[in-house]
């Protein structure tokens, strides 16, 4: 007995040991407990259910909802439709970010295109920019009357109406998603091209390949794996989307799963919710389980570094210039345009009518008139607008200060007992929301946090709970760039100030954090900019008084207050693009370099 | 058949020049090796001689057949030119058997399988890889692999095989081996080599005739004893043999004759010329050089000694620094012997070439006897 109290008091005098020990239970308690809730409330009667539900009190036991969802006349329209729209959604946009960015990658780093500088640096915006801002563009673009609206720019200026296939649902999902998702590709695939050997394709030059034999048997078989993990990668978050289906497919009733989980619980029936949202986990885990297998096995694929720098570049001759100017075009139309529109249509009172007449700052400094938008008053002297703000701000603060933190304590007690099981557990742990589709992740703490659980009380339409899910939900980038400072820093210097005796809380804080301070900052940064534009972690989870900007730009968005939408949109843009370049000026990170989703 | 002409042949990148008016030719059957410091140009020359690269001005003739020429607007593309490149790192595609690495080179010239088949074998046994054929690359070893682009590079039967420094990533020993068979191979082969290195040892062992470059200008294009023994300039002299060559500031105090005498800071020494590309004058600034194993240590005491400042022994042979004065010399002694630290020795100067360089221009001025006065 006194031999054991000996060995853990001589484990704990270790501060990574108490450390790891400590995350270990606070991180099973917050990503492992939760699933089994929400697997408990997908068998539970909610009060929203007793009605449907005969004879039912809340808090019973039931089948229904399984029942409901997989085997009843509503599951069609509930569950398989959507099912079969997400999947369709999900690969079409991997193809389209596939063929986009790899496109864009090749032509970047195997041609003589023009341009290069810029158009790298273009390729990034539709990925830092949230997802929603460019399905707002769509719209704000090819809107039609067939709803009840305003037309579009397009049809303004052309007079063209746009049809519905092209205006909402799977056709524009699909585009602005995919166009999301191929900076991503063109990162990983041009990363991969940038350092994949040159000499490989030099080797079949010189063995006289041709250039199409080339591309299909040298370079395409080596990135194969890159492209196979974008797919995957591209695939679980474009499964895992709300907003762009939301506000293109909500006109036309086209579902996908999360809308669907949207509308269940917070509509009638939240079993049949947590079954959706329980389902997209466990895709959500598959997928990127069998992408860590891959990137595991890539070893296989790695080869020694050549000097890069030598490639002979493919001669585009007498299309580099068009092709430089139309890849330029396109960028521009993606990247830039959008942007202008949010302003554009922020400054016209009467929506539709592009005059300069009907131009006014209305939206952003009027007082608000009753036969505008419910006199809703403009942006800047809106006061629920600032409370948004205020609420974005002091949430995204919160989110990173405990994400950040968490992430340094993380990289510390993993780094030092690296190898051990609980130091594999912890860090498989912070990456395990990573797996989780945002929205089911708001959906189980929705579950787990709706009620009191032992000393916590209930949490619901607390601030509270949003940084809550938003700190654990963040917790991956954090976790990575923590593991990566120490890591990177070696023992010795650590060991040194040891010998020394310097305590662990001086050491931490005059020699680790200060060394790798780069790291340690966007550790703290990625949280949050991620945070100022999710929308589909937080929306399940706000309430009219803890409302941040996203969700009330989704609500505007859905009561057709469009003008104040897009003076949202810009908002926060603007705020994001400026902590970004902040970022990446201090310390060389950027969103586009998270490790994406 | 296959000759090799550079004339002018100039590669600019942005305003440097990686190579500086090169005129080089190489003939049938020479195994040439490209030496120099890393950032001299070797191997942008050997990727123009290829194709992969442009060169901004020259001309490149193969086997009397201009591939390049910025002049005539000639440009053939690497696959037309018949060359075969060995990668410094290899290069094999890790996605492919060492079969199908060695075989897609045939396949693209529309080889029949039988051929490609009979092709494989063969070079499997040349290079002593016929039971790897299966494997991935990943699964050989370094050498394995070197033997593989060996293979894969002479399988079509190129004219020319151009090597980019394909020993560097081996290990000592296995260095030493593949140095040894590389030349057995070329022999047995009956190509012309260009061959990329900057281990001048490499250089000296297998070349027929060395090219040293600096900064893109060619230095001196000359069989390996001859680079070792008249070198063209300073440069030269101090690059190859290690270690290396003693140099002195000296002037000129006096000519009489063939007789010159020299005074460096402390010492003041005569010099016999047997060999003169340039006459010299008193009052020339110039730069004496003595190879280390030129200088002889006997024990006795005679006229001129020196003092032993420090050794390193390694059994072959025994690298002395010793003093003059407060002239250091270093002195290469060969066999199993060593010297006390502090201890004074006879020196003496028993060969003829030693040389004498200007020292404004670098070039060598001649060769021949030294002696202490």
């Amino acid at each position: 007995m006194k031999k054991l109290v000996n060995r853990l008091l001589a484990y704990f005098s270790k501060p990574e040991h108490t450390i790891l020990v400590v995350l270990l239970v606070v991180l099973i308690y917050l990503t492992i407990v939760p699933l089994f809730y929400i697997g408990v409330d997908t068998l539970t009667v909610h009060s929203a259910e007793v009605r449907r539900i005969r004879g039912s009190s809340v808090g019973d036991f039931t089948t229904y909802h399984w029942e409901y969802v997989f085997n009843s006349a509503a599951s069609d329209n509930l569950f398989y439709k959507p099912l079969i729209n997400t999947l369709l959604v999900a690969i079409a946009t991997c193809a389209f970010a596939l063929i986009v960015g790899g496109f864009f990658a090749w032509m970047v780093t195997r041609t003589n295109l023009r341009f290069k500088k810029s158009i790298s640096t273009m390729m990034l915006f539709p990925y830092i920019m949230p997802s929603w801002t460019l399905a707002m563009a769509w719209l704000n673009f090819f809107k039609n009357k067939s709803i009840g609206g305003v037309p579009g720019i397009f049809t303004a200026l052309t007079g063209i109406e746009t049809a519905d296939w092209f205006a909402y649902g799977f056709v524009p999902i699909v585009l602005v998603l995919g166009m999301h998702y191929a900076p991503f590709a063109f990162i990983l695939i041009g990363g991969i091209l940038r350092n994949m050997d040159a000499n490989l394709e030099e080797a079949a030059v010189i063995l006289k390949t041709s250039r199409l034999r080339i591309i299909l048997k040298i370079t395409v078989p080596i990135v194969m794996p890159a492209i196979l993990s974008t797919f995957l990668l591209v695939f679980s978050s474009a499964m895992s989307a709300f907003a762009v289906p939301s506000f293109l497919g909500g006109p036309v009733r086209y579902q996908v799963l999360t809308t669907q989980l949207y509308r269940t619980i917070n509509g009638v029936n939240p079993g049949a919710g947590y079954i959706i949202a329980s389902f997209m986990i466990v895709v959500g885990v598959a997928i990127l389980t069998i992408n860590q297998i891959i990137i595991g096995k890539r070893k296989g694929f790695t080869t020694v570094t050549g000097k890069s720098g030598n490639i002979s570049l493919v001669n585009l001759r007498k299309l580099r210039t068009p092709v430089s100017a139309i890849m330029m075009v396109i960028l521009v139309a993606v990247a830039i345009i959008p942007l202008l529109t949010f302003a554009a249509q922020s400054f016209f009172v009467e929506p539709g009518n592009y005059s300069f007449s009907n131009l006014s700052t209305i939206f952003w400094t009027g007082e608000g008139s009753p036969d505008i938008a419910n006199g809703e008053p403009g942006i800047l002297k809106n006061k629920y607008v600032y409370q948004g703000l205020f609420n974005s701000f002091s949430l995204s603060l919160v989110v990173a200060l405990i994400a950040g933190t968490i992430g340094i304590l993380i990289g510390y007690s993993v780094a030092k007992t690296r190898g051990k099981f609980g130091s594999n557990m912890v860090d498989r742990l912070a990456f395990f929301p990573y797996l989780i589709p945002s929205m089911a992740f708001g959906a189980i703490y929705l579950s787990m946090f709706s009620v009191q659980r032992g000393f916590i009380p209930p949490l619901y339409g607390t601030f509270a709970i949003l940084a809550l899910v938003g700190s654990v939900k963040y917790l991956p980038f954090a976790s990575r760039a923590g593991i990566n400072a120490i890591l990177q820093l070696g023992k010795e210097i650590e060991e040194a100030a040891i010998i020394l005796g310097v305590r662990w809380w001086k050491r931490m804080v005059k020699i680790i954090i200060p060394i790798q301070k780069p790291t340690v900052i966007s550790g703290y940064l990625l949280p949050f900019i991620s945070s100022m534009r999710e929308l589909a972690l937080y929306i399940l989870l706000v309430t009219p008084a803890t409302s941040i900007l996203t969700t009330m730009l989704f609500k505007y968005n859905e009561k057709g207050w469009n003008q104040y939408a897009n003076a949202i949109v810009l908002l926060i843009i603007g705020i994001v693009l400026i902590f970004n370049f902040i970022i990446n000026k201090v310390t060389g990170a950027s969103l586009d370099k998270g490790i994406g989703g | 058949m296959p000759e090799i002409i550079l004339k002018n042949l100039t590669k600019t990148f942005g305003s440097v020049n990686a190579v500086d008016n090169l005129d080089l030719t190489i003939e049938d059957r020479d195994f040439v090796t490209l030496l120099g410091p890393s950032g001299c140009g070797k191997t942008t020359t050997l990727r123009m001689i290829s194709g992969l690269e442009t060169p901004t001005v020259g001309e490149i003739s193969i086997g009397g057949r201009v591939v390049f020429s910025s002049e005539k607007q000639i440009n053939l593309s690497p696959d037309k030119r018949d060359v075969g490149l060995l990668f410094q790192n290899y290069a094999l595609w890790p996605h492919m058997t060492v079969l199908q690495n060695i075989a897609f080179g045939l396949e693209n010239m529309k080889w029949s399988k039988e051929e490609i088949r009979k092709r494989v074998k063969e070079m499997g046994d040349l290079v002593k890889i016929s039971d790897l054929l299966d494997r991935y690359p990943s699964e050989l070893s370094g050498g394995q692999q070197q033997r593989v682009a060996i293979a894969r590079t002479l399988a079509p039967n190129p004219k020319v095989l151009l090597m980019d420094e394909p020993l560097s990533n081996l290990d000592a020993k296995l260095r030493m081996e593949m140095r040894a068979e590389l030349k057995r191979l070329h022999r047995e082969i009956e190509s012309t080599v260009v061959y990329v290195t900057h281990d001048q040892l490499e250089a000296m062992t297998l070349a027929t005739k060395v090219c040293l470059l600096e900064e893109g200008v060619l230095q001196q294009f000359a069989p390996p004893l001859v680079i070792y023994d008249q070198p063209a300039n300073v440069f030269v002299g101090d690059f190859i043999g290690n270690p290396s060559m003693n140099f002195f500031d000296a002037k000129v105090d006096r000519v009489e004759g063939e007789m010159i005498v020299l005074r460096t800071s402390e010492l003041r020494l005569e010099m016999l010329l047997m060999k003169k590309d340039y006459e010299v004058k008193s009052g020339d600034e110039v730069i004496i050089g003595l190879r280390p194993e030129d200088i002889e240590l006997k024990p006795y005491i005679g006229e001129n000694t020196c003092t032993i400042y420090s050794t390193l022994p390694s059994g072959m042979e025994t690298v002395v620094r010793a003093k003059i004065k407060n002239t250091m010399f270093s002195i290469v002694v060969f066999g199993r012997v060593d010297f006390v630290v502090d201890s004074v020795m006879e020196i003496s100067f028993p060969s003829s070439n030693y040389l004498l360089f200007n020292k404004e221009t670098k070039e060598k001025i001649g060769a021949g006897s030294l002696k202490l006065t």
